[in-house]
């Protein structure tokens, strides 16, 4: 909140100033925890961003960068869209499970490639195909699972988990699951198999709309970084 | 209390005061008349001004007489039927500002909390081209720099005309064209990519990729797009922004501007020049603006038209974190009036009052 109430001029000499100092505003990036942080990491160290060691195992919440020109924060992955959305994170890293979840109004620059999966609608291997009236599905991504359904046409009571969602056709609680699949061997395990994949999911690098005007130059720079680092920089500036 | 509503008291209802009195009378310092317009009226007038998507987001009831009635979600659209009925004989052209509450249900955003908030709003009706864009650009950047945030704002210039063009030449469908425009909206680079190899067969069009992936940027933009861009629709967009960029210049004002080939937001709605109004500290925008010429055909008679709405409620927040001294100026001591004979204090009272003190009856 701070670094945004600067005086934004200086997002227009940033281009020159870094380099040799790095007073020139901060930028503040959200991190999910968990899964995708490894990854993340890594892809921004490939970047030229790099966090310390030492820092990381510090258990702080915010760290900066080596070169004090990030500021990294570590949230719950559901609470990355609502940093960047309000513009306390001007950027973040996040699955794009969590994006069309939570229905996130950021911008989307860059599909970072990593931890890629799908969202699938899975069921038990010995179900039979018979018909029913109303489908239950039991699931972490209820709005995901309403518009799969509701586009299809297909009526369905939507079971909303926090966790271990594979368990519920298995107990009887729903005729089938709507979740991220990653290798499939959680499913296995439970007898599960996939039905029909919804849509792919990989880590995405999303940018607040404010920001993304008003310290066009930083995040421009953070954008190409990560591009050629991701390798999809096909379609640069010429 | 519902959702999206709050309060304003003690010092944060000043500020807001104060922000609301320079805006208008900035707005009266180029002649913009006020025009207040009824909170309550027919849903078929906001169906028809502000197009159907947005309108859906208007509370709605009906009359005793059945008709659909809705809390205003916009003041633009009451405007435009104003100017072409009431108005409709005045000289042109017409300078039209206010401020005032809107209401609307939450959007998709969960930034934008609000669902009553107050826009300050101006409107220059029957002025085309680029001297009556400025104005209004202008305008907004007078508001911004006298509430003491210069500097610290930004603004962001398209045309709709560009997007337009782009898709007529791609001939896409309506399904095609708002995937398009949501890939745009998001900057998503990577699937616009996919999205143009798609859609497009020769190779020249596929060049097209280049100035829609960069999105933002300065003068530069114009040239980098206008490589690419080669239809008449688009290049006659970008006719269009780069004067209106030249006269930025010549004003030295440019570097409060970004040109935002990516704003493709309201494109049912707007015509021609779009802008987008973003201020340090708010992680939203706090306004924005575009000419919308075939607005007032609606209501009788189509006219250019062009109007900006600054977000009374955003601004407000933003001056209150950064510790505002605007709604200071001209604050003093009350005089503490008190007398046991209650005609002795009253008296006292009126008189401290005629000489325009300010007082508090103990």
């Amino acid at each position: 909140m701070i670094a945004m109430e600067q005086d934004i001029k200086a997002d227009r000499t940033s281009n020159s100033a870094h380099s040799t100092q790095h007073t020139a505003l901060p930028l503040t990036i959200a991190l999910a925890k968990g899964r995708m942080q490894d990854e993340a990491l890594h892809v921004l160290a490939c970047a030229g961003v790099s966090v310390s060691d030492e820092a990381l195992a510090s258990r702080r919440l915010a760290v900066e960068d080596e070169r004090g020109r990030y500021r990294f924060v570590f949230v719950k992955p559901a609470d990355v869209p609502v940093y960047v959305e309000h513009g306390i994170a001007d950027c973040g890293v996040v699955g794009r499970d969590v994006l069309l979840e939570t229905e996130a109004d950021v911008l989307q620059p860059l599909d970072l490639g990593i931890n890629r999966c799908c969202i699938a609608v899975a069921a038990r291997a010995d179900a039979t195909g018979h018909e029913v009236g109303m489908l239950r599905v039991a699931t972490k991504y209820p709005r995901i699972a309403a518009a799969h359904f509701g586009a299809r046409g297909v009526p369905v009571e939507i079971i909303e988990l926090s966790g271990s969602v594979e368990l519920a056709p298995v107990l009887g609680l729903a005729d089938c699951i709507v979740d991220l699949v990653e290798t499939g061997r959680t499913l296995a395990e439970n007898g599960l198999v996939v039905v029909e994949t919804i849509t792919e999911s990989t880590g995405r690098l999303v940018v607040n709309r404010a920001s993304y005007q008003l310290k066009a130059t930083a995040v421009g720079e953070l954008i190409e970084a990560l591009r050629q680092a991701v390798g999809v920089g096909a379609v640069t500036d010429a | 209390m519902p959702d999206g509503v709050r309060y304003y008291f003690g010092a944060e209802a000043r500020l807001r005061r104060a922000v609301e009195d320079v805006a208008m009378s900035v707005f009266a310092g180029w002649s913009y008349e006020e025009i207040a317009t009824p909170a309550l009226d027919y849903f078929a007038l906001f169906d028809r001004g502000m197009g159907h998507g947005e309108a859906q987001r208007a509370f709605r009831f009906t009359d005793t007489d059945g008709r659909l009635l809705a809390l205003r979600p916009d003041v633009t659209s009451s405007v435009a039927r104003a100017s072409a009925t009431l108005f409709a004989n005045r000289p042109r052209p017409l300078r039209l500002c206010y401020a005032a509450s809107v209401f609307r249900q939450r959007p998709r955003s969960h930034a934008e909390w609000r669902r009553e908030w107050t826009q300050l709003g101006c409107e220059l009706i029957g002025a085309a081209g680029a001297a009556a864009d400025l104005e209004t650009l202008l305008i907004t950047i007078e508001v911004l720099e006298q509430l003491g945030l210069a500097g610290r704002f930004r603004i962001t210039l398209n045309h709709v005309e560009i997007f337009n063009g782009l898709a007529a030449q791609l001939a896409l469908d309506a399904t095609a064209r708002e995937e398009l425009r949501r890939i745009i909206d998001t900057r998503d680079t990577d699937a616009l990519n996919r999205f143009l190899a798609a859609h497009t067969q020769s190779a020249q069009t596929n060049a097209a990729r280049h100035p829609l992936t960069r999105f933002t940027g300065q003068s530069d933009i114009i040239a980098a797009a206008r490589q690419q861009l080669t239809d008449a629709r688009s290049t006659s967009a970008l006719d269009a922004l780069a004067e209106v960029w030249r006269v930025l210049e010549a004003l030295q004002l440019s570097d409060c501007f970004e040109i935002d080939l990516g704003d493709v937001s309201g494109l049912d709605y707007y015509t021609g020049l779009v802008y987008k109004i973003y201020v340090a500290g708010a992680g939203t925008r706090v306004g924005s603006g575009g000419r919308y010429d075939e607005l007032t055909a609606n209501f009788g008679g189509r006219e250019p038209a062009v109007g900006f709405v600054l977000d009374l409620d955003a601004l407000t927040d933003v001056l209150a974190r950064s510790h505002s001294t605007l709604a200071l100026n001209g604050q003093t001591q009350p005089t503490i009036i008190d007398d046991d004979d209650i005609a002795t204090r009253f008296r006292a009272a009126r008189l401290s009052r005629t000489n325009g003190e300010r007082i508090e009856l103990k």
